[in-house]
């Protein structure tokens, strides 16, 4: 057996590492800078003059030089399989806003929790309300998607729990 | 050169309906259009840059590891689209999931590269892959259209409603997965009734 | 998530990797003639999922994180899959001929099986999965192929020398057959939270 396969395969190999290593460096900043600016673009629609100070993954978020409220992104369970979902509290623990960042659940039906209508209803309210109100809270669960509209609630109570544990509020 | 290595793509032998192959994406991604157009695009990219590449050196390729070293340049190019997906349209990037990374066993992709850029020249590959490309764009997009709007209503592409109505009262059910075998299967039966595959 | 009974549950139910994920169609469509085939194929792939997914995910902790070199993956991991199913195509030949001759010609189409390369990644990247678990869903997502495709398989030898209209005949009628039984595996869902 000759040597050329051995050959033209490592060579290859080397070839397209370098050529990737090259395409990483140039895409690498953008794939941070695009995620950067997908979490800010939820975080602005909760708190919309604002702008946010990270610190390990959660966010103080500071409007005219004060400190309005703070904001985490929580991952939860849903029906489909994963959702992320971003909490903005008011700095006494109530809630500003909810937003389903991304979701997998079931298009029309479980997918409605990602609506104002749903999503609505958490603003103002205070942990201990935050229940579905089967289990004895305040949210409404959407009919026909009791599993996706419970993953989104305990997502928040979730995010809640720790801003108040981070921030000792 | 021939204009038909580029037109057998579309119908006559179509890599989806014909030669059944490419069948995961397809399925899996055709649950709204705009996904359909994102597939559609990454795939052409990868299927025609590593065929080119592959019709170009196949001089230098020995016979015996000719199988890795395809396996290499089509993992290659998708991971440079991945990486430019990644950055410059995350949501696309969330959308398509790990069907973006699975192009590379596509089997369509493979097949050409073995089939036809291998022994072809520059010219014809061209024509082959873009003819492959479009007709597997045709497919899911058509599939995804269907889809899309039976099962939500109307279809919507970055952000405009493209069709003049909407349906008052969708089935979800056609953007769930039974739904895409459905579509398919019926697809494929109506094409076999015209003889067309 | 470390819960392992729920993956199991999760990977040959819930989340089937043929009725629900669209992964491995390939194989579903074009192995499922006959019972006996589909065992064969499931078996082999079982196997491969399980080994693919251990040595992918050593690869992806010890290699291609400490050198920082993720982006490196998809390459990593089908370099992976396909030597390691090409190795134990020789193994098997060398060692139990018998052996061969029933899996030989599953082995090959196992590489471009897209479910092999798409549960390393879903174990590395979408669920993040420890060692052991990764292995767990790697075995579970097998038996969930093989299940699939057995069923598949049960219902294509029935339909055969059953009256249907002739557009219908091959694999239209698969892709109905499978339309009902993923609309079946659509009631697992939310089992388990």
């Amino acid at each position: 057996m000759s040597a050329k396969p051995v050959v033209v395969l490592t060579a290859t190999c080397l070839v397209w590492g370098v050529l990737l290593g090259i395409t990483h460096v140039l895409t690498k900043d953008k794939i941070v800078e695009a995620e950067r600016a997908e979490i800010n673009k939820v975080l602005s629609e909760i708190f919309p003059s604002a702008s946010f100070v990270e610190e390990n993954g959660y966010y103080r978020c500071i409007e005219n030089g004060k400190l309005v409220g703070y904001a985490a992104i929580v991952e939860g369970a849903g029906y489909g399989g994963k959702m992320k979902v971003a909490v903005g509290i008011y700095v006494d623990n109530t809630i500003r806003g909810v937003r389903v960042v991304s979701h997998s659940e079931t298009p029309g039906l479980g997918s409605r929790v990602a609506e104002d209508e749903f999503l609505k209803q958490f603003e103002g309210k205070t942990l201990e309300r935050v229940w579905l109100k089967s289990d004895g809270g305040d949210i409404d669960a959407i009919t026909g998607a009791t599993i996706s509209s419970r993953a989104v609630v305990e997502a928040v109570r979730k995010g809640m729990e720790e801003l108040a544990r981070r921030f000792s509020l | 050169m021939k204009v038909q290595e580029f037109t057998k793509g579309l119908v006559k032998k179509n890599p989806v309906l014909v030669l059944a192959l490419g069948l995961c994406p397809t399925l899996a991604i055709t649950t709204r259009v705009e996904n359909a157009l994102g597939m559609a695009f990454s795939f052409a990219f990868v299927l025609i840059f590593s065929n080119l590449l592959i019709s170009a050196i196949k001089g230098f390729i020995p016979k015996d590891v000719r199988i890795p070293t395809f396996i290499v340049i089509i993992a290659s190019f998708v991971t440079i689209i991945d990486l430019f997906i990644h950055g410059y349209s995350p949501s696309l990037y969330e959308q398509l999931g790990i069907f973006l990374p699975l192009i590379t066993v596509n089997c369509i992709i493979l097949g050409r590269a073995e089939a036809f850029a291998s022994k072809r020249p520059l010219g014809e590959t061209l024509l082959d892959t873009a003819g492959m490309s479009a007709g597997f764009a045709l497919i899911i997009v058509l599939i995804s259209g269907i889809r899309e709007f039976f099962g939500t209503g109307g279809i919507v592409i970055f952000g405009h409603q493209f069709l003049p109505f909407i349906l008052s009262s969708p089935a979800t059910g056609m953007i769930l997965p039974p739904g895409a075998f459905l579509v398919m299967g019926i697809l494929l039966a109506m094409l076999k009734k015209m003889g067309v595959v | 998530m470390e819960n392992l009974l729920s993956i199991v549950i999760a990977a040959v139910f819930i989340n089937n990797i043929v009725l629900t994920k669209f992964l491995g169609l390939c194989p579903f469509f074009g192995v499922s003639t006959r019972v006996r085939n589909a065992l064969m194929m499931g078996l082999a792939v079982t196997f491969v999922m399980s080994c693919a997914s251990i040595l992918t995910w050593l690869i992806y902790e010890y290699l291609l994180i400490p050198f920082e070199i993720e982006y490196m993956r998809i390459v990593a991991f089908i370099l992976v899959i396909a030597s390691f199913v090409q190795l134990v195509e020789i193994v098997i030949r060398k060692t139990l001929p018998d052996l061969y001759r029933a899996f030989g010609i599953y082995l090959p189409l196992i590489t471009t099986n897209c479910a092999i390369l798409g549960v390393t990644l879903i174990n590395v990247e979408v669920e993040s999965y420890s060692f052991v678990a990764s292995a767990v869903n790697g075995l579970a997502t097998g038996l969930g192929f093989s299940l699939a495709l057995f069923m598949m398989a049960g219902m294509r030898e029935r339909l055969e020398i059953s009256e249907q209209p002739v557009s219908f005949r091959g694999l239209p009628i698969a892709f109905i057959t499978a339309s009902l039984l993923a609309l079946a595996f659509q009631g697992f869902s939310g089992m388990v939270e």
